[in-house]
């Protein structure tokens, strides 16, 4: 299907192309020329009036006006509820490109969440009712912040022989892994019949309070790191 | 410059290949002809960065037994620590002089593959 994407229909003599069968023509995985811009989605940045544009951002403006512009893709919107950290969720937590299903289970996910808290909101007497958090976005970045590695291990050879060096991660990969340990704790080590929901909320609620097998994988790996950091200078960068 | 001293550069070198005054200095197997391109250097292996601020952190780990509320000027004095590593990194990667005013291998490499050694005459 990927080659099949990049096909673009030109001219009548291929066969089937009297009308775009697909109805659309797929342009966005084919690859741009690098005269094209990316798209700017947020509406922040031209709600800013003319005054308060630094001179980059005047000269990119006026870039924009001369140079082709790429589409955006179907995930990003200027929305205020358009959040980027949650769509990379769903696309890690996507299968076979089922966006519409992985999508379902993230907003059952924060409706479940929102439930039990303000479940727990209802039952609480009234001095502890402000700790109670029942913002589920609130939850799910805690949770992921709270599960992010500081350091991670590499396998590093010297002298014949590999040692796991602890060595600093960049903010993407520290976000990656905090969302693979997630995912991948609520598919293998949890009930067979509980729906991918409940076990995430269920997860993600446990990390936002410091608890659950995420968090103490996070824990573990501080551990070793910890442990080997006599060979933290095998590091050459 | 190296042109004017490339005639006697030549008369030299076919001093060293004839017979006439004894033994020939050079008896080459392959002629004599430079490449179209130079050997990359190794890229020097620095040191690793950010080791203090990383050692006094899991310093701190250890005394609270991993509790990273507690140790939150350490991790913070080690994420500027790592920005700045890997900001100075972005800085170095993309430079195009070598210390000397000489080029880097890859621009040398550009250069000699435009202008290369002719084989044939046609």
């Amino acid at each position: 299907s990927g080659s099949g994407l990049q096909i673009k229909l030109i001219g009548r003599a291929r066969a089937g192309s009297g009308f775009n069968t697909r109805g659309v023509l797929a342009m966005r995985w084919s690859r741009y020329n690098p005269y094209y811009l990316e798209p700017e989605v947020r509406k922040e940045v031209y709600d800013k009036p003319e005054t308060e544009l630094s001179d980059e951002e005047k000269e990119e403006q006026s870039l924009k006006a001369l140079r082709p512009i790429k589409a955006a893709t179907n995930s990003v919107t200027s929305s205020v509820f358009h959040d980027p950290v949650i769509s990379k969720f769903i696309n890690m937590m996507m299968k076979h490109g089922n966006k519409v299903l992985a999508r379902e289970i993230m907003t059952e996910t924060l409706e479940l969440i929102k439930r039990k808290q303000v479940e727990k909101y209802h039952k609480a007497p009234e001095g502890k009712r402000e700790e109670i958090e029942c913002n589920p976005y609130a939850i799910f970045h805690q949770a992921l912040d709270n599960c992010k590695p500081v350091v991670g291990l590499t396998s590093i050879q010297k002298g014949g022989k590999y040692y796991q060096v602890p060595v600093p991660l960049t903010d993407n990969r520290r976000r990656f892994l905090a969302m693979k340990w997630m995912i991948t704790e609520c598919r293998e080590n949890k009930h067979r019949r509980t729906h991918m929901y409940e076990k995430l909320s269920q997860e993600l609620m446990a990390a936002s309070m410091k608890e659950g097998n995420v968090f103490k994988k996070k824990i573990e790996l501080h551990k070793m790191a910890e442990a080997n950091r006599a060979y933290a200078h095998y590091r050459w960068w | 410059m190296a042109a004017q001293g490339g005639i006697l550069f030549q008369e030299k070198v076919s001093r060293m290949l004839c017979k006439q005054n004894g033994k020939p200095v050079l008896k080459p197997n392959k002629p004599l002809v430079l490449k179209d391109s130079v050997t990359s250097r190794k890229p020097k292996k620095g040191e690793a960065t950010c080791i203090t601020e990383l050692s006094v952190m899991m310093a701190c780990w250890k005394q609270n037994n991993f509790v990273e509320s507690l140790c939150s000027k350490e991790m913070d004095d080690f994420y500027s620590c790592v920005g700045k590593a890997q900001a100075s990194m972005k800085n170095t990667l993309g430079e195009t002089t070598l210390q000397g005013g000489r080029l880097t291998p890859k621009q040398t490499n550009t250069l000699l593959k435009r202008h290369p050694t002719l084989r044939f005459e046609i």
